[in-house]
């Protein structure tokens, strides 16, 4: 399980399109893969959001991104950072941070690899060993 | 080509990124130490503190170029050999997105319109590049946010993803901490 996790329009489609190279891999767009295949998930935070809107709970959501997390097959998840910025007014845009936001921490913790991307340039911040324990490479 | 080096820096507001910029340009011993600023005064206050940061770089040494938009007009105010910083491409580009406000046809809703100031913009910064011993361009990270204005945050993540692939360093600011990313 790999995240690639940054801000919007800062390049994470195109490095994973660049490191998949000719590998043909399904590709989902704010949608999930069913529970088992193998894919590349991008814009979870836009499924998400269209859960909330059809009332789904975030019980219900976290449950399925639970269970397809811990389904069988390879899958990279593109994650666009929503968690910063001011409070919104409106409380379907709060509640979709926040659901975003525990989905989010979740899927960080379970990945064996994380790569953030800013502005196309790549860091691994979690899954490269040592490299992961920042503090340790001031050593 | 270019002669000068390409520096990058972003960060949050009150990062110290403009600072550190400042450092930067300065320890590049230019011929002049040179200062694109793009703010628009909109307010007093805002007047007010863009009179006393000119005042204070001037002490500092430093020439100040008011450019809010079309960086191509500053071209022939830099000489060869100077260290040039421009701050910042937020401020810019909300000023060439939304030109025309007062007439009512906004550059971000005519088609081609940015892509023309774009172009622009990257060939103005290839000649600046040519003229000086360094260029530090300073802007804002306002992308890992909900969407607030769709055209605005797309055509910034291109110019930052373009800035950090073409520039020699890359660096991020975090409260006065520089994470050189490139």
């Amino acid at each position: 399980m790999h995240i690639v996790f940054g801000g919007a329009f800062n390049g994470k489609r195109k490095y994973v399109k660049e490191q998949l190279k000719h590998e043909s891999s399904l590709w989902v767009e704010s949608e999930l893969p069913g529970m088992g295949e193998s894919a590349v998930i991008a814009g979870l935070e836009q499924w998400i959001r269209k859960q909330l809107e059809q009332q789904r709970s975030e019980q219900d959501i976290l449950a399925l991104i639970r269970e397809l997390a811990e389904s069988s097959g390879e899958r990279i998840w593109i994650l666009t950072d929503i968690s910063r910025g001011i409070v919104p007014v409106d409380p379907l845009e709060r509640e979709w941070r926040d659901v975003t936001g525990r989905s989010y921490q979740y899927l960080f913790g379970k990945a064996q690899h994380i790569t953030r991307i800013w502005y196309g340039i790549p860091q691994t911040i979690k899954g490269d060993g040592q490299d992961e324990y920042l503090h340790e490479n001031r050593r | 080509m270019a002669s000068g080096q390409l520096v990058f820096i972003s960060g949050g507001v009150r990062s110290g990124k403009s600072a550190y910029a400042e450092t930067l340009v300065r320890q590049a011993k230019g011929a002049r130490n040179v200062y694109i600023a793009s703010g628009i005064a909109r307010d007093t206050e805002m007047a007010e503190r863009i009179a006393r940061h000119r005042k204070d770089r001037a002490q500092d040494g430093w020439w100040t170029i008011e450019q809010p938009q079309q960086l191509s007009e500053a071209l022939p105010l830099i000489r060869q050999n100077d260290a040039v910083l421009w701050d910042c491409i937020t401020t810019w580009l909300a000023n060439e997105l939304y030109e025309g406000f007062e007439q009512g046809s906004l550059c971000t809703d005519t088609p081609g319109c940015m892509e023309l100031k774009w172009q622009e913009l990257q060939n103005t910064i290839d000649s600046i590049l040519a003229k000086t011993v360094y260029f530090a361009i300073v802007s804002n990270e306002v992308l890992d946010e909900p969407l607030v204005d769709q055209a605005y945050q797309e055509w910034l993540g291109k110019i930052h993803q373009w800035l950090a692939s073409r520039a020699d360093q890359a660096i991020e600011m975090e409260n006065g901490l520089a994470i050189r990313r490139k």
